[in-house]
């Protein structure tokens, strides 16, 4: 009975975590759905489904121009942020020093400005010291921001790092290369790849900062916003659909990357 | 035994506070040599020094007759276990033991042939190799951290303080156990603790610091029983400090041929209860105030009317005192120390 019993359970278990997902997921589906239809306004089911709307993004000029602006601010920010984060994280874990503190309050403090309010402070900012805004400039602010939370993240998984372990490591002598080999970048790589992930995904999703900073350029979000708010066509999910599925091939590949770095360091250090 | 470690008029600061003033000392191949003193004595930086982690301001550091000051750690023949262990926690017991050969490049199977030696000599199961650090307990974790030191096969070993977090009854085994191993290995031991009782059990030579200098050195028994100054008597357990003042002791009003100035230190084992006609170089009426048994032997605080002093009783001499009764006291000047400040 119980045999019989248990695959029954089993399979209600699975309906309602499938149900859950799919009541999560459902406005991004209706996104999906939305791009396959060929009218402006948003009815449905549709009178007719065609994916002329993903022809029309592949071969507009349109697409890969937002991506590659949303792109290369995107790892822009990713690289500067975990380079930056990563020393002031390991500052943290580290020393002792004056004014501590109070840099840790400062630090979070763009945390707590509503973006458009930081939007705008960085455009007068910009304007007052004669900069033209641009991708780079809109870089800059999504850093502004993101910074502090990638140094939080990596902070985070760097709390229980205990920094004798430098020590001890350089007392059975090992070099400083090899301590950071061996024992520094081990105790932060899950730090860096949260902390990059987390800045590219908000980088990549930024509009209050972008619409203020970029200037000409446009990225993906900003580019949605102006499109749904006017001039509105199913080109407008489905490169909200496209934009989707690249940042989640990024996330994949960088999933991928670390299990597989993961595999090796394990390999390596049981041998 | 010749010196294998020294150092002279070594200095260190840290912005305005000196942690060490013009420390030398000698430490003595094959010894177990312990620094003892109050924590910011200057003890923990003086072994970093030691060990190549910190640079002195001034002074130099000798290994042998080769001057190492600027030697940085990790190529420096000693290793360190410390305070907290700092063992590498996302990796195994092997891995940890094995890490110091691992950087010299040691193929994998001589590596773990040698672990397993040194898991042998600190005496821990070789089911112990791939388990996590993170897994074993707190002495487990000592002696794997002792095992990763001696897998680097120093000529010293440094020990910070090792045992300081370590409950009582494993604390007692673990020192039986360093004892033993420096024994077995004859292997230079330099150990620091605030710990008097560690440091009199373990040591062959004892250092004792305070702000940042060595107040004074010497066997355990040198320094328990003969203190130059009164901090080194204090510090090193119960005692009776006597000052001087015109060649008399002040309080009681007797003559002490042993010098004009200074204080007379007199551990409570001397002090002790006289018979009839028994005979004491210092002799004083006092009332037993009260008694503390401490199993082999027994504290009693014994009043003079003007102070408490502590007299330290065999247990099977206890049986004559009784507390309340009013007797003569008194010691010996040979069993005082003439302490200078």
């Amino acid at each position: 009975m119980n045999g019989r019993a248990k695959p029954l359970f089993d399979s209600l278990q699975a309906a309602w975590l499938l149900l859950v997902l799919v009541l999560l997921y459902i406005p991004m589906i209706s996104v999906a759905l939305a791009s396959l239809s060929n009218t402006r306004y948003m009815l449905f089911p549709h009178r007719t489904w065609t994916t002329d709307a993903y022809a029309d993004a592949l071969a507009g000029y349109t697409t890969g121009a937002l991506h590659l602006t949303s792109l290369r601010i995107a790892l822009l920010v990713v690289v500067i942020s975990v380079v930056l984060a990563s020393f002031g994280a390991l500052a943290f874990a580290r020393f002792d020093w004056r004014g501590r503190r109070a840099f840790q309050r400062f630090l979070v403090l763009p945390l707590f400005f509503p973006q458009p309010v930081l939007g705008l402070a960085l455009l007068v900012y910009f304007t007052a010291l004669g900069i033209t805004p641009s991708w780079q400039t809109a870089a800059f602010a999504h850093l502004v921001w993101i910074v502090p939370v990638v140094t939080l993240v990596i902070s985070i998984r760097l709390y229980n790092y205990d920094v004798l372990q430098e020590d001890a490591a350089f007392d059975l002598g090992a070099t400083r290369l090899q301590v950071l080999r061996e024992v520094t970048l081990p105790a932060l790589a899950p730090g860096i790849v949260s902390g990059a992930l987390f800045a590219f995904l908000l980088s990549w999703s930024n509009l209050p900062l972008s619409v203020f900073t970029s200037g000409a350029d446009t990225t993906l979000p900003e580019w949605l916003y102006s499109r749904t708010a006017t001039n509105y066509s199913p080109m407008v999910p489905a490169i909200a659909v496209i934009a989707t599925a690249v940042s989640a091939m990024v996330v994949i590949a960088a999933a991928l990357g670390l299990s597989l770095a993961r595999g090796r360091d394990g390999a390596g250090t049981t041998s | 035994m010749g010196t294998i470690l020294s150092t002279q008029a070594v200095s260190k600061r840290f912005g305005d506070v000196i942690a060490l003033d013009d420390v030398s000392l000698e430490i003595r191949e094959g010894e177990f040599f312990t620094i003892v003193g109050p924590s910011g004595s200057g003890k923990s930086t003086l072994l970093r020094i030691l060990a190549g982690l910190e640079t002195p301001a001034a002074g130099r550091v000798h290994l042998r007759n080769a001057d190492i000051t600027d030697v940085p750690a990790n190529r420096r023949p000693t290793c360190m276990v410390f305070q907290n262990l700092a063992l590498f926690s996302h990796r195994s017991v092997g891995e940890n033991i094995e890490f110091s050969q691992k950087m010299k490049g040691v193929p994998p199977h001589e590596r773990r042939e040698h672990a397993l030696d040194m898991m042998r000599i600190v005496r821990l199961p070789e089911s112990y190799y791939g388990r996590r650090v993170t897994h074993c307990s707190g002495g487990e974790q000592q002696r794997v951290a002792l095992a990763r030191a001696l897998a680097s096969d120093p000529e010293i070993l440094f020990f910070d303080e090792p045992l300081s977090s370590i409950d009582y009854r494993l604390r007692k085994i673990l020192e039986v156990e360093m004892k033993d191993l420096h024994r077995r290995t004859g292997k230079t031991f330099v150990y620091i603790t605030h710990s008097l009782e560690e440091a009199m059990v373990m040591s062959d030579r004892i250092a004792i610091m305070k702000s940042g200098r060595i107040v004074q050195s010497g066997t355990p028994t040198d320094i328990y029983y003969r203190p130059t100054n009164r901090f080194v008597a204090e510090f090193m357990g119960e005692v009776n400090v006597f000052e001087l003042a015109g060649g008399q002791i002040a309080e009681l009003g007797i003559a002490v041929p042993a010098g004009a100035a200074g204080c007379l230190a007199v551990r409570p084992e001397f002090l002790r209860k006289l018979g009839d006609g028994e005979r004491a170089d210092v002799r004083f009426p006092a009332t037993v105030a009260n008694d503390y048994m401490l199993g082999s032997r027994t504290h009693y605080h014994l009043d003079t009317g003007k102070r408490i002093l502590v007299a330290e009783v065999a247990a099977g001499k206890a049986a004559e005192i009784t507390v309340g009764a009013k007797a003569e006291w008194g010691f010996d000047l040979s069993d005082a120390a003439l302490l200078d400040e």
